[in-house]
């Protein structure tokens, strides 16, 4: 069974988590170790993926020759994070923080890249608050540090402080206007639901990104863009050029899967899925997985996704980590709406982030607690301007109060945005509105 | 070195226990992720913007003449075929002259570059066929520039549009004849103006070969990259002393102070203002080499980076680290050496103000501070970073690498010709060299590297020619070239001789002529290790983000890289 043969896989990357400390172990491939521990190979991704390890092994030999050179460490754990992020490796993450310690260690004052380095860490790890702190402390060292910056408006951004996310992009954009500064300020107009001036300020990334998993990334970004307006087309374009640019760069095939979906390639869909979650099994990809499968007329193997799902969550959880949305998202995926009441409200107590709003509210709804539904719904669609799946959310619980002149108005602007939005709601919100429109 | 290296690996081992130990007791939530959020790029590679080097000397060819030159994009691989370094175009590229000493532009020339894309969408060639000429239609992606000039603060007038840039060389077989592209790509300018724009060898010698000398098998086991055979993008201009001394009279003006910048527009998310297409941004600042490494501190180098040079002196950590530098300190503990007593205002002399007698330094001379200008207000002058040039110093027959700290005044720190020893010029310098007007002995060998891998050009742009073939060879423009070009059938792999016959042009340098350096075997050592200690950090820091930054060199290193004739003999 491949199921079994994944959780075994998600086990042997926890494993080789612990190994994976061995930073400076001469030769080391953690890369070739996850395709071996989620028994996928993954030769695709191997130009670029050889290049930033090829990074990180000089980086290495030269720790290895000057291991006092604190800044080296430092670069070397940040490189290590973008490292996890490229290519969806958790197993980076300690080695980043044994990096960025032992730079710390080194230089425990005046040493901003660790701190930075250690702030982009609890970033990835969820740990916004800690981000946020460690973005400050870098800030008070070095004013003009653009990467604190940085790693201050991801966190802002998550804890739902819109403004002072959009003042940290803003010094970002003043210090040193680039890739990473665009692509952040291009998030910012995205939630704000300014599309076009996101994908223009994505398109100016896309001109300075030079790493294939750079490019990739921008190109990612603008085919979600492009699909988020339902241009399908031009969402295909993007995540294909992103293809030939880093074929192992995994959220592309996320957006191949939808664009699929979306024209009724259901076949293409779930190999897409299939692949994608073979090769990282995140309880996102699991439940999107799961939702197309439920979609397509497939619950027993739609569940069968969200008990892997489960799986990694409760991996990430015997951790230590915290992802109560991710628990309230699957809660809502299996039917257990009041689980995903107590999950989101957790996670609404840490964080006001749209995406928090946007569940609870839903949780609350399926739950039957609409009055308080409607009020977590309508602040996630103002937090998060011009998205399909929360004005989806509000739309179903104006219905459910009367608010039908609400409720057609917000169902209307879903479809009108992305009529394939979700294979399971966007039918529901057709039904919905052809009910609205009989009456 | 035996010792060396097992102090080297005995302290990596501890390196590697401290590192399981941390590790391991802050594990955390690692082996599996949550559910996804955004997560971008935050230390994305940004070479188009990263200078590398700046140069000013006079026109050894031309008299009456300056050159200025600008280096960018470290670490590009001339491996052919796909690999073809643009300058950026959302960018524009300055060469910045302070010639009153107020710190601020008095003359800034500025280069803005744009892409002529033929490829349609269709290829991701550079060319379909051998490129023999500038305008060659089988080169499918090009660039050309806008060369602007501004002088005392009034608007940029346009000098030149659509100026051709010398192609990347992506290989023997694209481009046979290189040397002629690199010939239609000067560009003369009414007023004896000479520009240039293109890819060349990255004259910065500094061969990392020294480091699998210094760390011998070791390294070798892993395999480890060079820095010789790598090409940089460099832009240079050749104008007449008048256009840039104070007044327009270099004889009573002689000094002139030169720093670089690369600055894109400033994008606001704020508000809902359009960019602005004058309001630029500074991303990269350049003047003397190595001062952003050796001399400004860890907490300081994004703020230098982003200032002008009008705000230097402000900047009260900045100058303390000036006169109190951090090198020193490390060599003395490392080797025991005793550092020179502070104040340095040596080095502030050399760093801040130019050598002068007339801002009350330690260093007997007056050479290139703008306050030795006849026509300068002193009381408007302000200590800032720049490198400073003394236009009336004749260019010489022979240059000492070690320029002014051996007598030859011609060199650095008096402007940076491009066979400048830099690397062990400033070492001495940190040790005191400059005031005591003795070298410090144990230092003499410094990197051991005493002149670039290939001999520069004996007119504009001087620069040497790209590298072909795979930098880990040794970089052989002439020889090596075994690549074969993924765009035209191989043709044979010699390069013509007109290639050759201006890498092969009299070296204006005199790279062993220094008999007077000779010193134990034991002393070369220690420097040798010291200075490699130093110059690793500098180019583990050289390109921001430093680990990404090596992501260029891609190719793991044959256990023993071939070695041509012209190289220099590192002796240990």
């Amino acid at each position: 069974m491949r199921h079994r043969i994944l959780l075994v896989g998600l086990a042997a990357i926890l494993l080789t988590g612990v190994g994976a400390v061995f930073g400076l172990q001469q030769g080391v491939s953690p890369n070739a170790d996850t395709a071996q521990a989620s028994g996928t190979p993954a030769p695709a991704a191997q130009a670029p993926a050889d290049q930033l390890a090829g990074a990180i092994a000089r980086a290495q030999e030269h720790l290895r020759a000057v291991p006092g050179d604190y800044v080296a460490w430092a670069a070397l754990g940040s490189a290590y994070i973008e490292r996890a992020r490229v290519t969806a490796d958790p197993t980076y993450y300690p080695k980043a923080e044994g990096a960025l310690r032992r730079s710390l260690s080194l230089r425990p004052t005046g040493n901003p890249a660790a701190l930075v380095g250690l702030g982009a860490l609890a970033n990835a790890r969820h740990e916004f608050a800690t981000a946020r702190d460690l973005a400050r402390r870098a800030l008070r060292i070095d004013p003009y540090s653009a990467d604190a910056y940085g790693v201050l408006a991801d966190a802002q951004t998550q804890l739902g402080n819109p403004p002072a996310a959009t003042d940290a992009i803003q010094h970002m954009l003043d210090l040193r206007p680039g890739l990473a500064a665009y692509a952040r300020a291009s998030y910012d107009l995205e939630q704000e639901g300014r599309l076009g001036d996101a994908a223009a300020l994505m398109r100016r990334a896309l001109g300075d990104a030079v790493d294939p998993a750079d490019i990739a990334f921008c190109r990612y970004q603008l085919g979600e863009l492009a699909w988020r307006s339902g241009r399908l087309d031009d969402a295909e374009a993007e995540y294909t050029a992103g293809q030939a640019a880093d074929p192992g760069y995994l959220p592309l095939l996320a957006g191949q899967a939808r664009v699929a979906a979306a024209r009724g390639q259901t076949a293409a869909a779930l190999a897409g899925y299939a692949e994608l979650t073979a090769r990282y099994p995140s309880p996102g990809y699991l439940m999107e997985y799961a939702n197309l499968l439920r979609a397509t007329g497939q619950p027993t193997r739609a569940d069968e996704q969200l008990a892997l799902a489960a799986a990694a969550l409760r991996l990430f959880q015997a951790n230590g980590g915290t992802d109560d949305l991710g628990v309230a998202q699957l809660a809502l995926a299996q039917g257990h709406s009041r689980q995903a009441v107590v999950a989101a409200r957790g996670e609404w107590s840490r964080r006001h982030f749209a995406d928090v709003a946007d569940t609870l509210g839903w949780a609350l709804h399926q739950s039957g607690a609409n009055a308080e539904a409607f009020s977590y719904a309508q602040q996630a669609a103002a937090l998060g301007a011009r998205n399909c799946g929360y004005l989806f959310h509000l739309g179903m619980i104006e219905l459910s109060l009367g608010r039908n002149v609400d409720a057609r108005r917000d169902l209307s602007a879903a479809l009108a945005l992305n009529p394939h939005f979700s294979p399971l709601d966007a039918p529901v919100a057709t039904a919905a509105l052809n009910r609205l429109g009989s009456r | 070195m035996p010792i060396r290296r097992t102090r080297s690996r005995s302290t990596a081992l501890a390196a590697l226990g401290l590192v399981l130990a941390a590790g391991l007791a802050v594990l955390g939530p690692s082996g599996a992720s949550a559910s996804s959020h955004r997560e971008a790029p935050l230390i994305a590679a940004d070479p188009a913007v990263d200078n590398t080097d700046v140069y000013a000397f006079v026109s050894p060819d031309r008299p009456g003449y300056v050159t200025f030159v600008a280096n960018f994009i470290p670490f590009e691989e001339p491996n052919g075929g796909p690999n073809f370094y643009p300058f950026a175009t959302d960018a524009v590229y300055n060469i910045n002259i302070d010639n009153n000493g107020d710190a601020k532009p008095d003359a800034t020339f500025r280069w803005t570059f744009h892409n002529i894309d033929r490829r349609g969408g269709n290829t991701f060639l550079y060319n379909n066929g051998p490129v023999t000429s500038i305008n060659d239609p089988n080169l499918l992606f090009r660039q050309t520039y806008t060369l602007q000039s501004s002088f005392n603060g009034e608007p940029f007038r346009t000098r030149v549009a659509g100026a051709p840039v010398a192609p990347s060389r992506v290989g023997p077989a694209s481009m046979p004849g290189y040397a002629r592209l690199r010939n239609q790509a000067i560009t003369t300018l009414p007023g004896g103006w000479k520009i240039f724009a293109g890819q060349a060898d990255d004259p910065f010698f500094l061969d990392l070969r020294v480091f699998d000398l210094l760390y011998g098998a070791h390294l070798n086991e892993v395999g480890q990259d060079t820095l010789a055979g790598y090409n940089v993008n460099t832009i240079a201009i050749q104008v007449p002393f008048k256009d840039v001394a104070l007044n327009g009279n270099a004889t009573r003006n002689p000094v002139i102070g030169i720093w670089s910048t690369a600055e894109r527009p400033r994008v606001r998310i704020t508000g809902r203002t359009a960019t602005s297409a004058t309001d630029w941004v500074q991303v990269s600042r350049l003047g003397n080499p190595l001062v952003n490494e050796v001399v400004v501190p860890a907490n300081l180098k994004d703020a230098f980076n982003a200032l002008p040079p009008v705000k230097d002196a402000s900047i009260a950590p900045l100058v303390a680290r000036v006169k109190d530098p951090e090198v020193p300190k490390l060599i003395q503990g490392i080797y025991g050496i005793k550092p020179p007593a502070t104040p340095r205002n040596d080095l502030v002399e050399i760093f801040l103000t130019g050598i002068t007698t007339k801002a009350g330094g330690p260093i007997k001379a007056d050479l290139n501070s703008q306050l030795n200008n006849a026509d300068v207000n002193p009381s408007a002058f302000r200590p800032s970073e720049m490198l400073r040039l003394n236009l009336s110093v004749k260019p010489t027959a022979k240059p000492n690498r070690l320029g002014v700290l051996a007598g030859d005044l011609q060199g650095f720190p008096n402007g940076r010709r491009l066979t400048d020893d830099v690397v062990d010029i400033e070492l001495q310098a940190l040790e005191g060299a400059a005031q005591t007007g003795k070298l410090v002995g144990a230092l003499a060998a410094g990197d051991g590297v005493n002149a670039n891998d290939h001999p520069f050009g004996t007119s504009f742009p001087y620069v040497a020619l790209p590298n072909v073939g795979a930098v880990n060879k040794g970089g052989g423009t002439g020889g090596n070239v075994a690549q074969s070009s993924a765009i035209v059938p191989a043709q044979p792999g010699s390069t013509p001789p007109a290639e050759q016959s201006v890498n092969a042009a009299p070296a204006a340098h005199s790279s062993r002529d220094t008999g007077n350096m000779v010193i134990t075997a034991t002393l070369g050592a220690v420097a040798f290790a010291l200075a490699a200690l130093l110059i690793t950090e500098w180019l583990m820091r050289r390109r921001r983000p430093a680990a990404v930054a090596m992501a260029t060199g891609q190719s793991p290193l044959p256990p023993s890289a071939a070695s041509g004739p012209d190289e220099p003999t590192v002796q240990l």
